[in-house]
């Protein structure tokens, strides 16, 4: 267990220093270095997980969580908000491959579909509206990187020794039996049973979160209104002003 | 260890994974669009972590959960980037710092370092998107940018 | 006929009611008709009064151990002090056993009732300051008028009326008290009547202060009266069958502490210095207010409680000595002064210090001398005061008898109505001064008191000498010799309206004859004899006797009297200014001129020995408060406020710098709660 500490707070140092040297400081030095160590970092981390029992579900389980790490650190550190918002549909693309291993087929399409279909495209578009060029200052760095780094990245350390602290002690209750998962979430009609759920247990949630959707809808609506009734009222204003004097 | 208990300590470490790390990007970013997109990340890491109960559990509430996850961060996505064009058309700029006068009067303002002037060493390529209603046929050159970015 | 309980009633309610309605309407409906209200409640009253007089006077020839009417509005104050009078009892008893007869005091509850009682003393007072309120508000018609705070004078006229009425009926030291105040605080508000002038405001002020200090005095004297004797009702302490007084220590200092209060009010030395300013008010407010009653209410208090003195040692000493040097002492000074109205001012402390000096006798002659003195005192006094102020009326409101002379011809009712004043209080045989002026003089002589009344007894004689030099030589110099009129008094000049003048001559009348007619086979004083409080003194002796002792001392008196009249009339008639010049010469060698014109220096002397180190003291507060304490409000203040710098640049606006503070902040609680 010691030993198990002793590589998790060596990942966490080296994981927060690869971290660090990835994000954007001015200028390009160490990127690959800092690549370099957050890998190993990553290694590290591997080698303290548990086995999952088969080679294809190892071997599954171990490229997507890969893919989806490495684009989220990858959608962090890079200077080109473009380039952020194409990494982060990487890792949203390997999120919905992790649904789908636990058998969750309709978010993994709902996060398709929702996220990198509608939700990345959007911020893209703002992008391209406010940020044509792709070249700002700002990009190129970064508010107390040391810092956030080691925060955001000892916390992934601490998280994951009180998830291992806890799941290797005794288990809170005995996972179900395989056939009976068979029958639960992975039972055949998945879409199905999740509807029912939905609209059996959480009709009233669904109701509000339909509104949720309708009020942010005219709410962003109104902001985007907003913002370009006041800019052409000042003109109007300052040029009745002009016509007055 | 048993695979299925195996499988939710693993996803529950990808999980921890995409929230720290959306929880940096969230930090350090100065980019107001970059940062919501660390904020959707960390969403992303909550919903693996309920995903992952979910099966655990043999329950559905946790796939519940994070379509309802869905659909909030739909919704802010919306609101958000609806504020952020809102303020870039007041400032023509995505930088945060732009809004720190929000701070507490006769303070100055934060600053760790002095910006870097120019956009990184020659050579450095750049891929770009041509301006909204522009032809991308236009050289780069030509195309009249916007002073204040 | 209504009943005396009734009267009793009636006597300070109606110009409680006047006083309401002049308050309420005044302003807005009644304005220059302000004084109806006042002068038909205090005429009301008046009425009230005599009848009430009359009734209670047919009781006590009627018999002889008469019950006076009493009546109980209503229980003001009921606590059950029962184990708190147990307490009281045995710390008296302890406190009293090697000091004599421990006194009884009484168990159960303390209880206060607003209740008023009318005895033969009641009686008259009630009687004097009735009948002076109403021709002096008559009088006021005519001198306030066009005054802008008209309707303000009519109803703070009342309202001392009601409060004097409820002082003088009251039934126990506690509701005394309270109208004791509730008088002072009318003499405030009309010695500041014209309160834009900074004299009289400071003026009322000074009345106010110097008052403090007495009631001071008066309100730990009622405090000790009640933890000695457990009661504070005149029926328990003065009755026939009062508790026994405490002796030695403890008596003296319930006496001494009453004392003072009545110094305060009735201007004795050393509380004199307030009342000569106080002539700043109004001229009606000097002869209603600090002539003839409200100052005499220190007179009353001691009269009230002269048994309680007389078993006290060596307070009736303290009394008479008061009262005979400050009669010397205003007299002295009054001689000198230049101003008409502080010349009678003087004269005022003066005769309160000869009725002190009476009562300091502790006889029953004395007693009654003191009150007789009281009352012509009130009559003649208040007709010089109004005189006086139909004087200063006419001269537009100058009072500075050096500034105008010879005003006899332009002025004929004032100038006689002055003389017959300035008679009477220089003791003329047969105005009212006279007989009250011997019936003191009678009292000393006959009091077996020892060297000290022997003294007091001359000195009194040497102050009649000073009285009527006082009170001539502003007389000659005023109305006789060239007129002088002061450039202030303008075109009017002249006699004051009818109003005016009908109440000076009916005061005149008054002053003239209300001693003969209360001396007349003795009505007053056996009258006042029979004052329930006052049957335990010791009596006069034989008639025969007396009226022979009596005789000398009038033809004394009354040649010093004359002779020193024609003396003053030699010197202040016609030209023989130069001999007064001589004589003022004379007086300035040796000093006592000075020490007369500069009125002792007492103001100068309270200002440097009590003013400046108080103001000193105030101002070392004031600097504290202004630096440390102060400093340490502020300091309470910056406290929070550096606080608040300290933390302030973390609100830096960035909102990366509240989320990495709030992530630091998670991480801190995880370590804690997980690991």
């Amino acid at each position: 267990m010691k030993d198990s500490h002793t590589i998790w707070i060596l990942a966490t140092l080296l994981g927060s220093l690869g971290l660090w040297l990835m994000l954007p400081r001015g200028g390009r030095r160490g990127r690959l270095a800092g690549a370099a160590l957050a890998v190993v970092a990553l290694g590290l981390a591997a080698s303290q997980t548990p086995r999952l029992g088969t080679w294809t579900a190892e071997g599954i389980f171990a490229a997507l969580a890969l893919v989806t790490v490495v684009a989220a650190a990858a959608a962090v550190t890079c200077r080109n908000p473009v380039y952020c918002a194409i990494w982060f549909g990487l890792t949203l693309l390997g999120t919905a491959g992790l649904f789908l291993l636990v058998g969750a087929q309709f978010l993994a399409a709902a996060t398709v579909v929702v996220y990198a279909g509608a939700i990345l495209v959007t911020f893209l578009f703002v992008l391209m509206l406010a940020q044509p060029e792709g070249k700002a200052a700002y990009d190129r760095a970064s508010w107390e990187a040391m810092l956030s780094a080691v925060t955001g990245v000892v916390l992934i350390g601490v998280l994951s020794i009180t998830v291992g602290g806890a799941l290797t002690a005794p288990p809170p209750e005995a996972a179900p039996s395989a056939a009976a998962v068979q029958a639960g979430v992975l039972r055949p009609q998945h879409v199905a049973a999740l509807g029912t759920e939905l609209f059996g247990r959480h009709l009233i949630a669904i109701q509000i979160a339909g509104t949720l959707l309708l009020t942010a809808l005219v709410g962003a609506a109104v902001i985007i209104a907003q913002g370009k009734n006041t800019k052409t009222d000042s003109i109007n204003s300052k040029e009745l002003k002009t016509d007055e004097e | 260890m048993p695979a299925e208990l195996a499988l939710l300590h693993n996803l529950l470490l990808v999980g921890a994974a995409l929230f720290g790390v959306g929880l940096v990007g969230f930090l350090c970013r100065r980019n107001l669009i970059v940062m919501f997109l660390a904020a959707e990340m960390m969403l992303q890491g909550v919903s693996v972590s309920l995903a992952a109960w979910s099966r655990y559990r043999n329950d559905f509430g946790g796939q519940v959960l994070v379509i309802f996850i869905i659909a909030v961060a739909a919704c802010e996505a919306a609101v958000a980037l609806a504020l952020v064009t809102a303020l870039f058309r007041r400032r023509g700029d995505l930088d945060v710092a732009v809004w720190d006068r929000l701070r507490e009067a006769n303070q100055p303002p934060f600053t760790e370092a002095p910006l870097p002037e120019q956009p990184g060493a020659a050579g450095e390529s750049w891929p770009t998107l041509p301006p909204a209603g522009v032809a991308p046929a236009v050289p780069d050159e030509k195309v009249d940018y916007r002073r204040y970015v | 006929m209504p009943s005396a309980k009734t009267l009793l009633v009636v006597i300070p309610a109606m110009p409680l009611l006047a006083a309401a309605l002049t308050a309420v309407l005044g302003p807005r409906l009644l304005r220059t008709r302000s004084h109806w209200p006042t002068v038909l409640g205090v005429a009301f009253s008046f009425a009230a009064s005599l009848l009430l007089l009359f009734q209670v006077h047919q009781q006590v020839r009627a018999e002889k151990n008469a019950t006076f009417p009493s009546v109980t509005l209503w229980q003001w104050v009921d606590v059950d002090s029962s184990r708190l009078a147990a307490a009281r009892t045995a710390a008296l008893v302890e406190s009293t056993a090697e000091a004599g007869a421990p006194p009884a005091a009484k168990q159960g509850t303390f209880s206060i009732n607003v209740a008023l009682q009318a005895d033969p003393l009641t009686c008259v007072m009630l009687a004097v300051v009735t009948c002076i309120s109403l021709l002096v508000a008559i009088y006021s018609i005519g001198y306030m008028r066009g005054d802008r705070g008209y309707w303000r004078f009519f109803s703070y006229i009342p309202l001392f009326v009601f409060s004097m009425t409820m002082l003088v009926s009251a039934s126990n030291f506690l509701l005394l008290y309270v109208f004791w105040e509730l008088v002072g605080l009318c003499s405030y508000l009309l010695i500041g009547f014209w309160y834009q002038r900074p004299a009289a405001a400071a003026a009322g002020k000074k009345a106010f202060l110097v008052n403090r200090i007495g009631d001071f005095g008066f309100a730990l004297g009622v405090f000790l009266l009640w933890t000695t004797y457990g009661t504070l009702n005149y029926e328990d302490l003065f009755g026939p069958h009062h508790l026994p007084y405490a002796r030695e220590a403890l008596g003296t200092a319930i006496c001494l502490l009453l004392l003072a209060g009545a110094c305060g009010k009735s201007a004795q030395f050393p509380l004199h210095v307030w009342l000569p300013d106080a002539m700043e008010g109004p001229s009606p407010v000097s002869a209603l207010i600090h002539a003839a009653t409200m100052v005499t209410a220190g007179v009353y208090l001691v009269a009230r409680c002269l048994p309680m003195f007389r078993e006290a040692p060596g307070v009736l000493h303290v009394v008479a000595i008061i009262g005979g040097g400050t009669a010397l002492l205003g007299a002295i000074i009054a001689v000198t002064q230049t101003d008409l109205k502080r010349i009678l001012a003087y004269s005022t402390i003066s005769h309160l210090g000869y009725m002190f000096l009476a009562l300091g006798t502790g006889t029953l002659l004395g007693a009654v001398a003191g009150m007789f003195h009281l009352v012509t005192h009130a009559f003649f006094k208040s007709l010089l005061f109004l005189a006086a102020g139909s004087v200063m009326h006419a001269m537009g409101g100058v009072i500075d008898i050096r500034r105008f002379s010879g005003l006899r011809r332009r002025m004929p009712i004032t100038h006689w109505t002055f003389l017959f004043g300035g008679l009477s209080m220089a003791g003329v045989i047969p105005f009212a001064g006279f007989f009250s002026k011997d019936a003191i003089l009678l009292s000393l002589a006959e009091c077996s008191g020892g060297l000290i009344y022997q003294t007091l007894y001359w000195t009194t004689f040497g102050g009649i000498v000073l009285i009527v030099l006082y009170t001539f030589r502003p007389y000659f110099i005023a109305f006789f010799g060239p007129e002088k009129i002061p450039k202030e008094a303008g075109d009017h000049a002249h006699e004051s309206p009818r109003v005016m003048t009908w109440t000076l001559v009916i005061l005149a009348f008054v002053a003239f004859s209300v001693g003969m007619v209360l001396e007349w086979n003795h009505v007053l004083s056996d009258f006042l004899a029979a004052t329930p409080s006052w049957t335990t003194l010791p009596l006069p002796p034989a008639p025969e006797v007396l009226a022979k002792e009596h005789l000398a001392i009038a033809l004394q008196s009354s040649a010093a009297v004359l002779i020193t009249l024609a003396c003053t009339a030699a010197l202040y008639l016609g030209t023989r200014r130069v001999i007064v010049a001589r004589l003022t010469g004379l007086l300035k060698l040796v000093g006592i001129y000075q020490l007369s014109f500069g009125k002792f220096f007492f103001d100068q002397i309270y200002w440097l020995f009590i003013i400046l180190p108080a103001e000193g003291f105030a101002a070392l507060c004031a600097w504290a408060d202004n630096h440390v304490i102060d400093g340490l409000v502020n300091l309470c203040g910056a406290v929070p406020r550096w606080f608040g710098a300290a933390l302030r640049p973390l609100q830096g606006g960035l909102i990366q710098f509240y989320a990495l503070s709030m992530a630091i902040g998670l991480l801190i609680m995880l370590f804690l709660l997980l690991l």
